[in-house]
């Protein structure tokens, strides 16, 4: 094998790669002096991302069927399926919470959803001011891209949509400040791809079901009833 | 240092190790050289001194092990994507690149013709921008920092040139196995990459000007750190080291892939072996990837799909190859870079290894040439050797 690609490796010698050694060219260096900086100033400018960036998810709840294919790619294992109620409605099916802390970025989950509901904005700022409040602000079930859209063309300075979350621990009711000022309440119900607790029937019924997709609907609307 | 009082037990257990304390002699001392020292970036060396000349050096790795291997077995083999191009920083596509490329052997996919010309053209635009970050590097341990500060502001150009095509800036995550995941955002993207090609081809007369004709530069790296054509073929050198003591063996050439065969660019060689010999490699091999980047856009990318089409990559996370193992390597700036990846039939590799440059000339090499060099000539062999403490480690 060696013989035969040998000769098509053309070989360049001294005469060509070595240099002059010099002390004047050095100080030719000196007329960049005289060219604008390239250097970006922070606040007073800025460098947009580029269309398509990898940045932070958005999340269309309408679509998503709860296939967990986001979860299973995942290599930082960010996501985690969460159980949702929205204005005392459980969502039929459990939503991706995406954990800033670990998530990389990649981005597979977008590639791999086979509803196209996750998806993801060029917002990328993950700067906070550091309080201990600001640590819960990166572990979100995301939002709908529409609203994202519509904040970024308000402020337009790619930050990350959401100002300020509090979680509830004795109602589990979890607000979301967004920046314009909105806010959007649901409850986390239970964490898993098995339904919890609260949009399980009686365990009367049925103790193991392995093909809950079916059942999964008058479950929910159960648990409706019975919030209701 | 010599009277520093070290307990009689503990100087009796290190004589056990190679590794840390070291009785030390009247006129002898020790020295960390790194991890905070900025040419050895992630690793340390523990010099053993004689006035200034070093008499032993023993290399220190270990400070960014992560386990990639066995983590990657954990994973399914889209996700270690993710996962491998850590190995490497500055060229992050290689690692990638490897692992796609075992991957597609395993599988036996035809990957596209597009995604193959993308393929190549990422790699290139990889070399260029890791040559701009060797430069940096190289150039701030010279003390010439002005060649850095150009370097690190065209290497942001590259960036740029990613971000849009990959999303990504320093990690891109973007070739995948069966071929790359997105395709080229249109022809403004190539107008742009043609013009960065050609901004640096005059860019790199500035270089030569104030770095790698320099007057320091060649008193600072001549006859330092000199090693010989069967000291570095036994140590398994490989990369520009090795070309720059007279072996022309780059995998480019000797074992082609994707687009590499139809195109034209010489190998450079040089005799010396020292550091400047691997300096002046490094400068002509930048003309060459510029060429080669000009070719490749003179060519035009290939029309076509970017992605194998199988309907197995409906169901990514699941997805499963047959039972087989591949090998692939591809050349980097760092030398040869390969990836030997088993499959056992399930939706995780059973296996991935992957054979870094850096092991070689970052450890085995480094101590033997550090050997009787003086205590300022460390950070040139160091970065004239072009080690990646991420791949030592892995
Ligand atoms: S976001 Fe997409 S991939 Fe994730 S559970 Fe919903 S539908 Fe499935
Ligand atoms: S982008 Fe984040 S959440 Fe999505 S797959 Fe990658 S690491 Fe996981």
């Amino acid at each position: 094998m060696e013989s035969v690609k040998k000769p098509r490796v053309r070989i360049v010698g001294e005469e060509k790669v070595r240099l002059k050694k010099s002390f004047v060219k050095p100080w030719l260096g000196i007329k960049y002096l005289f060219k604008k900086p390239v250097t970006i100033k922070i606040p007073f400018e800025r460098i947009e991302p580029a269309p398509k960036y990898r940045g932070f998810h958005t999340l269309d709840w309408k679509k998503c069927i709860g296939c967990n294919f986001c979860g299973q790619i995942c290599p930082a294992r960010a996501i985690e399926m969460t159980w949702i109620e929205v204005d005392g409605k459980i969502e039929k099916r459990p939503h991706p919470k995406v954990d800033y802390g670990r998530c990389t970025f990649c981005q597979f989950c977008v590639d791999v959803c086979p509803t196209g509901a996750l998806g993801h904005v060029e917002n990328c700022y993950l700067t906070t001011s550091g309080l201990e409040e600001d640590l819960e602000l990166y572990d979100w079930v995301p939002i709908d891209p529409k609203k994202v859209q519509e904040l970024n063309e308000k402020f337009g300075d790619y930050r990350f949509p959401v100002e300020r979350i509090t979680f509830n621990k004795e109602t589990k009711e979890t607000t979301y400040y967004l920046r314009d000022g909105t806010e959007f309440r649901f409850k986390i119900i239970g964490y898993g791809l098995k339904p919890p607790a609260a949009a399980r029937p009686k365990p009367a019924a049925k103790p193991a079901q392995k093909s809950a997709e079916s059942s999964k609907k008058d479950e929910s609307s159960k648990t409706e009833e019975k919030k209701g | 240092m010599a009277d520093l009082e070290v307990p009689k037990e503990l100087r009796e257990e290190a004589k056990g190790h190679d590794m840390y304390l070291h009785p030390i002699d009247k006129n002898t001392y020790e020295l960390f050289f790194g991890p905070q020292h900025m040419a050895t970036e992630n690793f340390s060396v523990i010099l053993k001194m004689d006035g200034n000349r070093i008499e032993k050096a023993i290399v220190n790795p270990g400070f960014l092990h992560r386990g990639f291997e066995k983590l990657a077995e954990g994973r399914p083999y889209f996700t270690n994507i993710a996962l491998l191009l850590r190995i490497c920083v500055p060229e992050s596509d290689v690692p990638e690149n490897i692992y796609s490329m075992a991957v597609d052997e395993i599988v036996g996919w035809e990957v596209p013709d597009r995604a193959q010309w993308i393929r190549t053209t990422v790699l290139e635009m990889a070399r260029m921008s890791a040559w701009m970050f060797w430069i940096l590097g190289f150039g701030n341990e010279i003390g010439l920092y002005t060649a850095g500060q150009w370097a690190a502001a065209y290497r942001e150009r590259f960036m740029r040139l990613f971000e849009e095509l990959t999303g990504g800036r320093v990690y891109h995550i973007y070739t995948v196995p069966g071929g790359v995941r997105r395709d080229i955002p249109g022809d403004k993207w190539l107008r742009q990459l043609r013009d960065t090609v050609e901004y640096l081809k005059g860019k790199l007369k500035d270089f030569d000007e104030i770095l790698f004709d320099n007057y320091i530069t060649i008193e600072r790296t001549e006859g330092v750190g000199v090693m010989d054509k069967k000291f570095a073929l036994r140590h398994a050198v490989t990369g520009p080291n090795l070309r720059a003591v007279g072996v022309p063996y780059d995998v480019r050439k000797d074992d082609p892939y994707y687009f590499y065969p139809e195109l034209d660019f010489e190998v450079p060689v040089l005799k010396e072996g020292d550091s400047l010999a691997r300096v002046l490699v490094r400068r002509y091999e930048m003309e060459q990837d510029l060429y080669i980047l000009e070719q490749l856009l003179d060519m035009g990318p290939p029309s076509g799909p970017y992605m194998v089409q199988d309907p197995r990559l409906k169901a990514l996370p699941r997805f499963k190859p047959p039972k087989g193992d591949a090998y692939a390597h591809v050349e980097s700036t760092k030398g040869d870079f390969g990836a030997y990846v088993v499959s056992d039939g399930t939706h995780k590799p059973y296996r991935v290894h992957v054979r870094g440059p850096s092991q070689s000339h970052g450890v085995t090499v480094l101590e033997e040439l550090l050997k009787g060099a003086r205590l300022a000539d460390v950070p040139v062999i160091l970065k004239t050797l072009d080690n990646c403490p991420p791949d030592i480690d892995r």
